[in-house]
């Protein structure tokens, strides 16, 4: 029975270690098409594409990734079981995210006014809820000071979470 | 593509057939046991791109924040990236991207048996990480000088008390000028491309996530300089060889992960937005 080992099928199995050896110019190949894709990622910032400017962003970033994973990290040349634990923790963050996002898309708000926790779509009382902080009150209260652009605002008072004894 | 059908089959040297099909002997590289140096390697490998796949997952929960973050705010995080250098940024990407090809020619030159050659290449992958940390603290510190670090200007009642009331301190501003303290404060400051820009609030989101994400690789770079430095040390001992050289692989490996998690977070905190 032969162990297979070794995944290139170049000599006899003797158990070492033969791992693919690419050039020095196809590593720098690969290293000047990362700074091409670099310097595009930063010229195509300078254009509005509206909501798909992530898209292309990320575009980029993937195929940059691709790049580094597939022949820096030598994934092309190794066990193909080592690209499965590398591709499954994208799996399982895209669950994560999926999950968070949906989570966040129920959840109620707390209700300031009249206490307790309600879903702003339904107007009915329901679980969860963030508080609302300046970091989630739709509203900042008063103006942007020496900003002119900002019409003038009604003062509405201080959200809850900034009231302190004086 | 036969060679890839055939790297997914799992070892079937579990049966310890050490010593009939191989001549040489126990290197002392090789650990009781494992039956082949291939063996060896391999494992450590797998182990290795598991750790990489846990190490994802851990910025994942950066990455998930930034997600909802920006789903929430996107007006928000469009003007307050504008106190991002871009130019910064793309120079730290660049010189991240050169030192992954470094630490991969290193892998390489220590797959081939030279020594100085990896030696040569490991210090150029560390002088590299050098000065992306430079970089980055210059970067760091114009921020804290504009005063967007988390807590200073943003409205944390806990850190507001060294700012006068009604009075505009640094570049912290208060909405009312008769406002009580602990009050969210407004910041205002000028950006990289020159513009003043007042920002809410909740802008200091942004740049929790930017201090947080970009903090957090930071960490990763140190402790990926001193994992090369410690095969540069092993390797000018003489302990690696066209046979074992894993240590320098897997440090490569580690490398090439910091340089794959900046590679996303240059574009997702340095360029997107609306251009101006």
């Amino acid at each position: 029975m032969s162990t297979e080992n070794d995944h290139h099928a170049h000599d006899a199995d003797d158990g070492a270690v033969h791992s693919h050896i690419s050039s020095v110019q196809f590593y720098v190949g690969i290293f000047l098409g990362l700074v091409c894709l670099t310097i595009l990622t930063v010229k195509v910032s300078y254009y509005d594409f509206g909501p798909a400017n992530i898209i292309v962003a990320l575009l980029i970033a993937t195929m940059k990734a691709g790049l580094v994973a597939t022949f820096f990290m030598h994934l092309a040349h190794d066990k193909l079981f080592n690209t499965l634990a590398f591709i499954s923790a994208f799996l399982f963050l895209s669950v994560f995210i999926m999950l968070t996002n949906d989570d966040l898309g129920r959840r109620a708000q707390v209700d300031w006014v009249y206490g307790g926790t309600v879903d702003p779509r339904t107007g009915l009382a329901a679980p969860g809820g963030m508080p609302a902080t300046s970091a989630t009150i739709d509203d900042v209260e008063g103006e942007a000071p020496g900003n002119d652009k900002a019409g003038p605002k009604e003062p509405k008072g201080e959200a809850p979470k900034g009231e302190k004894k004086e | 593509m036969a060679n890839v059908t055939e790297a997914a089959d799992p070892h079937p040297s579990a049966h310890g057939d050490h010593g009939d099909a191989h001549a040489h002997a126990h290197p002392s590289f090789l650990a009781h046991h494992f039956d082949t140096p291939a063996q060896q390697y391999n494992a450590a490998k797998l182990g290795m791109w598991v750790f990489i796949a846990t190490e994802i997952l851990m910025f994942g929960g950066l990455f998930c924040a930034y997600a909802i973050w920006r789903g929430l705010e996107p007006d928000i995080f469009d003007q307050a990236h504008h106190f991002l250098n871009k130019i910064m940024g793309a120079t730290n990407t660049v010189v991240l991207l050169f030192s992954s090809l470094t630490a991969a020619l290193a892998v390489r030159s220590s797959q081939l048996g030279k020594r100085t050659e990896t030696s040569v290449y490991l210090v150029v992958t560390i002088l590299c990480a050098c000065v992306f940390l430079v970089v980055k603290y210059f970067e760091y510190t114009h921020k804290m000088h504009l005063g967007l670090l988390p807590g200073h200007c943003f409205g944390h009642p806990w850190f507001s008390g060294a700012i006068e009331n009604g009075k505009e301190v640094g570049t912290c501003l208060r909405v009312h000028a008769d406002g009580p303290a602990g009050s969210p404060l407004w910041v205002r400051a000028v950006d990289e491309s020159g513009h003043v820009r007042v920002l809410p609030p909740r802008a200091n989101m942004f740049f929790a996530l930017y201090f947080v994400m970009t903090g957090l690789h930071a960490v990763h770079v140190l402790i990926g300089m001193s994992i090369l430095g410690w095969c540069l040390y092993r390797n000018m001992k003489g302990q690696f060889s066209k046979e074992y050289f894993t240590a320098v692989d897997l440090g490569a490996l580690y490398w090439h992960l910091v340089d794959l998690v900046w590679i996303y977070l240059f574009p997702l905190l340095y360029l997107v937005g609306k251009p101006e």
